[in-house]
């Protein structure tokens, strides 16, 4: 087509015509057009109008995913008006998102500490890991554990059950199972900066535990003895044992800060004296200390009247006061009952708490008023002091005045006002101010120059902490006023996290905008909500009997057990989203500011729908863009999900609304990748894990030979799913689409039921080993059978779900350790599947197509192969052809899901499609077209043919097979017209349909026609397994070496001797499974095979005096086997496996091996104590020596050129992801197939 | 003599077959020697059920019938030969004839009322069939083609594309099978032009559809009708068989190669089926759900196949302009908008019903010359032209043409030709509110701006006649239409926003008084409301404090009463019942 000419931002650019503008732009690079409803692989869809752009000459704004692009067209991205209209339908979109992008517990803790993330750890039993992801936000976890303010629990939406989850007591459970502070991460190396921290409370041991860890240099400047802050002076002992804070600044400070006590700020040193001293940054956390006055007469000159603050500060000082008599403490913070209860404990008779408002204004937590109230404490509300009444200077009484509470403005507090003529007298001792504190930050004013708010504290940019003076930042109460530890600790990480990007890059920045959506955002939540979920009672917290309490500074919560942990953790209601990384509609809201607030009317509720096993249905989430139902009825043809309900109500459910499994839903879930969202998500194995991070590994699915492109997302090694990657969308062949197995089967790698360490078998029952006794063990019964009955004795079988590296090492391992030719896979010699049957014809058993080559066919006839079941990527394959035109033949003796797709369904008797094939060769001979003398020319045999085919006229046919005329004349139309490509697919490891010579009569129809390879026609031999061709090209096989090498090629077998330095054994058939049966066979080891799954395979066991098998879980074989060596899964090794079409492909490592060893580890050490040939490094070793050894090569380096291919030969192979659909693909060309084996037309 | 019944929906509803069963047995009784014959809507709905008794050249029509006058009228003016003039509200007898005809001009509307809508025969008789005869066998489709282009005619199902051109397109498509559609999928709150044209003139309809089918090279057409149109659909079924029997639908049809057959396709209600591409994919048993032009239609339309879509209104028109010639078509109407166009008069207007007038009248014509005014002689305000997707004329600009360009001019548009009369009594806030309920329901929810956008609009105008209102509304009001008058796949939403924006260009004032005055002008908006009683006028009769339903006015027998307003709910009961005029509505 020719190019044309259109502008886009101002830049003249060439186009071909038929492109979309969202096309265009993409492949030029011009823009990055933000969409959501838009995927390449379905039609043009149009509907969230996020990818909008301005084309000159419309009024209106088009969807750029579906507007063609036209010559002279001139288009604009990115202006003022795109930005507006796409900023608007995300803000439109989200105003009807009714769901939480993070549990509000995140959200609601200054600090961000994931607490729905550790709470799923820990109810993996991931302890450390939960507490080192707490350890990301918050330092201070054991002392956080048991003193914060919990505005998780307060948002908590169990509360709508219940109570709120225990967060804070989780926490402090992980973090007490830690207390010997096993978990300690590395700091990065030292950068040579300086950094002074004043303060060492929460804050500054906040701010120098992330700068430390950053490779910072931090010196912390405390006025007091020691670190601690508030955490110390302002907690007693019986909340906060202070051998917990003690070990947890340690852990802290032992990463390498350098601390100074006793040092005061504006006496000791000032801001300028530490910056010429050399600190590059200084970092102001020096807290609120000084108590706020009672504004009462004399209450500074009355003995008896003592400061909040100060009483606890001296008692933690080791001031214990003797008190007696009555104590009366004014105020409603948990400072006063901090003061109340140590007064308490520090002998008075009675204590007395007087608040001027009532219970339910005190900002006191209620646990802490609870207990209290417990240990006798008395209250006295609505109660305000006006004097003191003193006996010379010694406290006698006070005078109080009632108070009642007058409606504020809405959003505050009740107000307390004097009733007039209540005062009354209160006799008291002793009376305690903790009304609260101030801030004494005049060391920082004047001459420093640091801004001071107009209250007192010092004045910052709330992003950043960064004060006024450049370099200098500020965090905790001495900015907050007195607030809370886990403000402190937040605005220390800030802070930290400025300092160190001040430092890089000279400036420091507030975070990225960020948009969460929150149900509670819309309206309230209404009651229903949560009905369906079961009551279950928040676990109580130990603690110490009340009577005992009082007497003792001893802790008075006792702690979580872990039962109770573990129970608490289920309460958790997961409401952050799983889809969090993945989700477009959250990226996008981040990217364009979006502001809710002027959208804000109905929402639509829906209830989650998790009927299906493997799915969660949330509509909530779902914003029409309608990738799942496009795909699933578009590319699947299924149509199990469907739009619903129009206007504002429209959304998308399981088709009539039904649930999915009730639906005729397949399972693939490839919904949950296309879903921009987290309206369809995973029903995961585990809890949804809030924000924690996701590891993406590439890989390839290893449940059947179509080799597709998966992505791992991994989280752990036994906490993952998989998905696609936007990778594997665009370069692989399978475009990022899974099959139910693909998608969901690797569940089971995470399975319990592993196998880790060596077995060997005594009296009946299996002990664990250690690897090298098992070796010996089994080294030693195999030389024994050897010695007794010969290498023949022995044999050697390897799964065809194994790699190349492994099978190759098996054969060798037979071949040159053992020095027998038993080496088999008892997949293939006990089912019969024939690896040979076309090696005489075209000269080996194999694909003479690849699978893309049915995008390019005409006609595509499935045989013996039912899709859907097995292979959907292929069905797929077909489905998508069929729609460019292609006419897809199914043979199926009974109907099949794949039958409603057929074009043309032949539903011959069962075993007659070879009578079909055959009578096509006749009646292809027949035709006057025909061109006989070239047929004969490449093959050979031709008449033989003919005369064999004969008899298969159109009314022998027909009655033979029960096909009926029509039918029949419907596929030789489709069949006979040459300029028609055809591509058979065809599964050789099925039964289903298979008759001994139809694949034989199908190589001779393709060789006839002319078909054998070439675009667009040729042969797909699906296979059943992972490696099923692996299996064949490496010699697995007692009638091949690697490169399919046969008896008779007896060059090929004797370069291959010399290479391995190895006279080869005789090689001959030796009927393995006779052999077995009857006793000739001694011992088995075999690899990755469970023949004991089947019954009736136990007879083939019966003689063998030694069975060792390697599996990597318990299998049925592995329990009757002497010795099992425990193998790696796929996901923990490398290794390179063969598709069906012949594609070579590497599988990444993952995570570590369980069993500690990779699997060509175990068999190369087996084969060393047999043969110095086993000398291997890695597995890239091995596939060196395959590349040596095999003619049909396993290449390692990428695809190569086309004109580096040797003539007449090419096999290519894919790195992970990089395969790239344009280049043409390359089986074998016809010489190839010529100048093996002239192609023969076999009777 | 001949006497006809109007048996449209219209005089179906008003008690039409009660009126015809009266008739008949009158007539079977009496032996008399009268035709009595169904006929379709006439267009003066407001006087259903009409009944007309034509003899010779003299036509009596006597509107608003029950069975009894029908009985009186066999007897008075059949038997005994004195028509009743009371009754009469057209004809030669009565000095007061209506005049609702005088000014229009009947193409589309030829037969309706006239003929008998289930007798093929009826339809020859008046000449149908000859223009299809005409086209296969004197034009070549191309031929045909250019008469549409040269009689200007354009759709009339809101859009005004020209139709020959449209045919033009179709019949260039390359392919052995295009459809050809009918779009019966009348929509619009108030238009009924469509199911009037159907059930009173099958015949015409089916006839423009041959022509085209003709013309594009087509074999095969669907009509889609909604459901709601039983009447219309049996006729249309009906109509289809009695062609198959007489071989004008079928295979080689006029001794040529030109083969046709029509099938219906009943739509459930959707409103966006009426778009192209959402009608095409409910044929095709698809959600109605519009996708992206292009390709359109004409080169990729039902199942994939080249077709051609008009409307009934469109395709009535085709038959005539073969016979009469395109330059009759064009000599009527402005430049750019040739013939007649049917409207469906409602509202607050005197004569409610079906009239087709020439394209170029202006709109107070219409109003007053054919509709007869204002209802209640109330002072006209606007008009509502083009439904969901039209907007609002001001009665100041009641000297616009009507004309395809200049309407839009206004920012309303043509439509398919309904025309809401309003009155002063209408709030314009709550008429956009009205047409913006419809939209948001209609709407098929595919795209976000349509689907959610409206929902936000439609919010922001109930606030506001909530009382609600906030400064800045009318601002996001604005900003969010404009936005999905450009962010819309079809034209369901890149009109949606058209009644707001209209009525905030010619009535901004209004919706200001509603926001910062807490107070709606017409006194429409309940909450904005407040009922109060004049003490001079109230004489102290009690009889709104009986009627009040939540015991809000209080008084004493002969002394002024008093409305509780923190009781009062706002009914108006109180306002209705007053003989005195004491209360007030403010």
């Amino acid at each position: 087509m020719k190019p044309i000419e259109i502008t886009i931002n101002g830049k003249l650019i060439q186009a071909t015509p038929d492109k979309t503008i969202l096309e265009v732009v993409r492949e030029q690079n011009l823009d990055d057009i933000p969409t959501l409803c838009h995927d390449e692989r379905i039609e043009p869809f149009g509907s969230c109008f996020l990818c909008v752009v301005e084309v000159e000459g419309l009024n209106k704004l088009v969807p750029s995913c579906a507007t063609k692009v036209t010559n002279g067209m001139v288009i604009h991205t990115d202006n003022d008006r795109i930005k507006s209209s796409r900023k608007t339908a995300l803000e439109l979109l989200l105003s009807n998102h009714y769901a939480d992008c993070i549990g509000p517990c995140v959200d609601s803790c200054p600090a961000h500490v994931d607490a729905q993330g550790y709470i799923a750890l820990i109810s993996m039993g991931k302890y450390e890991e939960a507490l080192a992801l707490i350890k990301e936000q918050n330092p201070l976890p054991e002392s956080i554990g048991r003193v914060c303010v919990r505005n998780c629990e307060d948002s908590c939406r169990r509360q709508c059950v219940e109570e709120s989850v225990a967060i804070n007591f989780l926490k402090r459970f992980v973090a007490d199972v830690d207390a010997e502070h096993h978990w300690t991460p590395q700091p990065k190396a030292a950068n040579g900066k300086r950094i002074a921290v004043i303060g060492g409370g929460p804050s500054g041991l906040t701010c120098s535990y992330y700068l430390t860890m950053e490779g910072y240099a931090v010196t912390i400047f405390e006025k007091l003895p020691e670190l601690g802050g508030m955490l110390r002076y302002g907690i007693p002992e019986y909340r906060l044992p202070k051998k917990i804070l003690d070990d947890e600044i340690k852990w802290i400070t032992d990463l390498g800060v350098t601390i100074q006590t006793g040092v005061e700020m504006g006496k000791d040193f000032t801001v300028k004296s530490l910056m010429s001293d050399g600190y590059d940054s200084v970092y102001l956390s020096v807290g609120a200390q000084s108590a706020s006055t009672m504004r009462l007469e004399h209450e500074d000159d009355t003995e008896g009247v003592i400061k909040g603050v100060d009483f606890l500060r001296d008692i933690q000082q080791g001031d214990l006061p003797e008190l007696s008599g009555t104590v009366a403490i004014v105020g409603g913070g948990n400072t006063a009952i901090d003061a109340a209860r140590t007064a308490l404990r520090c002998k008075a008779d009675k204590v007395a708490i007087v608040y001027r408002r009532s219970v339910n204004e005190m900002p006191a937590n209620d646990e802490e008023i609870k207990a209290a109230g417990e240990e006798g404490i008395q209250f006295e509300f609505l109660t305000l002091p006006t004097r003191i009444i003193r006996e010379d200077n010694r406290l006698k009484a006070i005078e109080c005045i009632r108070m009642e509470l007058h409606e504020a403005k809405p959003g505050d507090r009740p107000r307390p006002v004097p009733i007039e003529g209540s005062e009354f007298t209160m006799p008291v001792d002793f009376l305690i101010g903790a009304i609260g504190q101030n801030v004494d930050t005049s060391f920082v004013k004047g001459s420093e120059g640091c801004e001071l708010e107009k209250w007192g504290t010092i004045k910052v940019d709330e992003g950043t902490m960064a004060t006024s003076m450049p370099g200098v930042f500020a965090g905790g109460d001495a900015v907050t006023g007195p607030l809370t530890a886990i403000m402190s600790i937040a605005q220390g990480h800030t802070a930290a996290n400025s300092i160190a990007q001040y430092l890089k890059e000279g400036k420091a920045e507030a975070p990225d905008f960020k948009f969460y959506s929150f149900k509670h955002r819309f309206d309230e939540i209404p009651e229903g909500e949560f009905e369906c979920i079961a009551k279950d009672p928040r676990e109580k917290m130990p603690e110490l009997p009340a009577d005992e309490r009082t007497s003792t500074f001893d802790e008075v919560d006792l702690g979580f057990s872990e039962e109770q942990s573990l129970h608490e953790t289920e309460r958790c209601l997961e409401c952050g989203c799983s889809e969090y990384y993945d989700c477009a509609l959250r990226k996008y809201a981040d990217q364009f500011e979006v502001n809710i607030e002027e959208f804000i009317g109905e929402v639509k509720r829906y209830d989650v729908d998790k009927a299906h096993p493997f799915f969660v249905l949330d509509p909530n989430k779902c914003i029409n863009c309608g990738k799942c139902v496009r795909t699933c009825s578009e590319m699947l043809e299924i149509s199990a999900l469907s739009f619903v309900y129009r206007g504002f109500k429209a959304v998308v459910k399981p088709a009539m609304e039904r649930t999915l499994p009730e639906t005729n839903c397949v399972s693939c879930g490839n919904c949950i990748d296309v879903c921009p969202t987290g309206a369809i998500a995973e029903n995961f194995q585990h809890k949804v894990l809030g924000i924690l991070k996701k590891e993406n590994y590439d890989s390839i699915c290893h449940f059947c030979s179509q080799g597709c492109a998966i992505n791992f997302k991994v989280i752990d090694e036994n906490i993952f799913h998989v998905a696609n990657s936007e990778d594997s969308v665009i370069n692989s062949h399978n475009q990022g689409y899974l099959c139910l197995k693909g998608r969901f089967g690797h569940r089971y790698l995470s399975s319990e039921d592993r196998l880790t360490s060596p077995l060997i078998r005594e009296n009946r029952t299996h002990r664990k080993a250690s690897w090298d006794e098992a070796m010996e063990t089994a080294v030693a019964k195999i030389k024994e059978t050897i010695s007794a009955h010969g290498p023949e004795s022995v044999a050697v079988f390897g799964s065809p779900n194994l790699s190349n590296e492994e099978l190759y090492l098996l054969q060798k391992f037979a071949r040159v350790g053992l020095k027998t030719n038993n080496i088999h896979s008892l997949t293939n010699m006990l089912y019969g599947i024939d690896q040979d049957c076309l090696d005489d014809s075209i000269g080996m058993t194999t694909s003479t197509a690849s699978m893309d080559e049915i995008g390019k066919a005409d006609v595509i006839v499935v045989m013996n192969a039912t899709g859907s079941e097995e292979n959907l990527i292929t069905e797929l394959k077909i489905k998508k052809a069929q729609k460019r035109g292609a006419k897809f033949v199914l043979f199926s003796s009974s109907e099949i899901k794949l039958t409603r797709f057929a074009d043309l369904w032949i539903d011959n008797k069962k075993g007659t499609s070879t009578v079909i094939m055959n009578g096509l060769a006749r009646e292809f001979l027949k035709m006057p077209a025909t061109d006989r003398q070239a047929i004969e020319e490449r093959t050979s045999g031709l008449s033989k043919l003919e005369e064999m085919v004969a008899p298969f006229t159109r009314s022998n046919v027909a009655t033979t097979t029960g096909t009926s005329v029509s039918s029949y004349e419907e596929l030789l139309s489709l069949l006979m017209d040459p300029d028609k490509k055809v591509v058979f697919v065809y599964n050789l490891d099925s039964w289903r349909e298979k008759a001994k010579n139809d694949l034989q009569s199908v190589v001779n129809f393709l060789v006839l026609t002319g078909r054998l390879q070439g675009e667009g026609n040729g042969l797909v031999l699906m296979r059943e397994y992972a490696n099923s061709s692996g299996v064949a090209d490496m010699g697995v096989s007692p009638n091949h070496l690697p490169g399919q090498v046969r008896v008779d090629e007896t060059e090929e077998i004797s370069r291959i001797g010399k290479l391995w330095n190895s006279s080869l054994p005789m090689f001959k058939d030796s009927n393995l499974k006779e052999g077995m049966k009857f006793g000739k066979i001694k011992a088995a080891l075999i690899f990755g095979e469970d023949p004991l799954a089947l019954v009736e395979n136990r007879k083939y066991f019966d003689h063998l005096g030694f069975v060792l098998v390697s599996d990597s879980f318990h299998t049925h074989s592995t329990a009757e086997a002497d010795v099992v060596l425990p193998a790696a899964t796929y996901m923990e090794q490398e290794g390179t496996y063969t598709t069906c079409d012949r594609r070579v492909q590497l599988v990444n490592r993952i995570s570590d091996p369980k069993n500690s060893y990779e699997n060509w580890q175990i068999i190369s050490a087996l084969a060393g104590f047999f043969s110095e040939n086993f000398d291997y490094d890695s597995a890239e070793d091995v596939r060196k020596e395959i590349e040596n050894v095999s003619r049909l090569g396993l290449c390692s380096g990428g695809i190569p050129n086309l004109e580096d291919v040797q003539p007449g030969f090419s096999i290519y192979q894919t790195q992970l992801g990089t395969m790239n659909p344009e280049k043409p693909t390359i089986i074998f060309s016809e010489e190839f197939f010529r100048s093996r084996v002239r192609n023969r037309l076999r009777k | 003599m001949k006497i006809k019944v109007g048996l449209g929906t219209c005089g179906i509803s008003a008690g039409g077959r009660a009126v015809y069963s009266a008739l008949e047995e009158e007539i079977a009784g009496h032996n008399l020697d009268v035709a009595l014959q169904v006929t379709g809507c006439m267009g003066m709905c407001y006087d259903e059920v009409l009944v007309e008794l034509v003899d010779k050249d003299e036509s009596h029509l006597y509107g608003r019938v029950s069975p009894e006058m029908a009985r009186e009228i066999i007897n008075s003016h059949v038997i005994n030969g004195k028509p009743v003039p009371e009754w009469i509200v057209k004809g030669k007898v009565v000095e007061e004839t209506d005049t609702f005809f005088d000014k229009q001009d009947r193409i589309v509307l030829r037969n309706c009322g006239i003929i008998n809508p289930e007798s093929i025969e009826d339809y020859i008789a008046v000449g149908g069939y000859e223009g299809i005869r005409k086209a296969t066998q004197n034009y070549t489709p191309e031929e045909v083609i250019e008469m549409v282009l040269q009689s200007g005619l354009r759709g009339r199902g809101g859009g005004g594309f020209p139709t020959g051109l449209k045919w033009r397109f179709a019949r260039q498509a390359q392919n052995d099978k295009k459809y050809i559609i009918c779009n019966a999928d009348e929509g619009d709150p108030g238009a009924f032009m469509d199911r009037s044209v159907l059930e009173g003139d099958p015949h015409s309809v089916l006839e423009g559809m041959m022509i085209a089918g003709y013309a594009i090279g087509s074999d095969e057409g669907y009509i889609y009708a909604r459901a709601e149109y039983p009447l219309a659909i049996q006729r249309l079924k009906d109509a289809i068989s009695q062609c198959e029997e007489r071989d004008l639908l079928g295979a080689k049809l006029f001794g040529t190669d030109f083969s046709f057959k029509i099938r219906i396709k009943q739509g459930a209600g959707a409103f966006v089926c009426g778009e192209e591409t959402a009608l095409i994919a409910s044929i095709e048993g698809k959600r109605g759900v519009p996708r992206i032009r292009p390709p359109f239609p004409a080169n990729k339309g039902l199942w994939d196949k080249p077709t051609n879509i008009n409307n009934v209104e469109t395709f009535a028109n085709v038959a005539w302009i073969i016979l009469n010639g395109p330059e009759a078509y064009a000599s009527r109407g402005t430049e750019k908008s040739k013939g007649t166009k049917v409207f469906a008069l409602a509202g607050k207007i005197k004569k409610s019903g079906l009239a087709e007038v020439p394209m170029g009248m202006t709109i107070n014509e219409v109003v007053f010359d054919v509709g007869g005014g204002i209802k209640d002689d109330r002072k006209f305000k606007a008009v509502q032209m083009g439904g969901p997707s039209g907007g609002c004329i001001p009665a100041s600009m009641g000297d616009i043409k009507i004309d395809f360009d200049e309407i839009n001019k206004t920012g309303a548009i043509m439509g398919s030709g309904g025309m809401i009369v309003l009155d002063e009594t209408t709030c314009m806030v709550d008429i956009a509110k009205f047409f913006l309920t419809f939209t948001q329901n209609e709407s098929c929810g595919k795209c976000t701006f349509c689907r959610i956008g409206t929902k936000r609009m439609l919010e922001i105008l109930e606030r506001i006649t909530m009382g609600d209102g906030k400064e800045g509304d009318l601002d996001l009001l604005e900003d969010l239409a404009h936005k999905i008058k450009a962010a819309s796949l079809c034209g369901l939403g890149q009109t949606a926003p058209n009644p707001v924006l209209t009525t905030l260009k010619y009535f901004r004032e209004e919706y200001e008084a509603h926001i910062r005055d807490k107070k709606c002008p017409a006194h429409n908006c309940v909450a904005l409301l407040t009922y109060r009683i004049l003490e001079d006028n109230c004489t102290g009769c009690t009889l709104c404090a009986r009627k009040c339903p939540v015991d809000a006015i209080s008084g004493t027998v002969k002394q002024p009463h008093v409305i509780d307003q923190a009781a009062c709910i706002k009914c108006g009961q109180c306002y209705d019942v007053c003989r005195f005029n004491a209360v007030e509505k403010l």
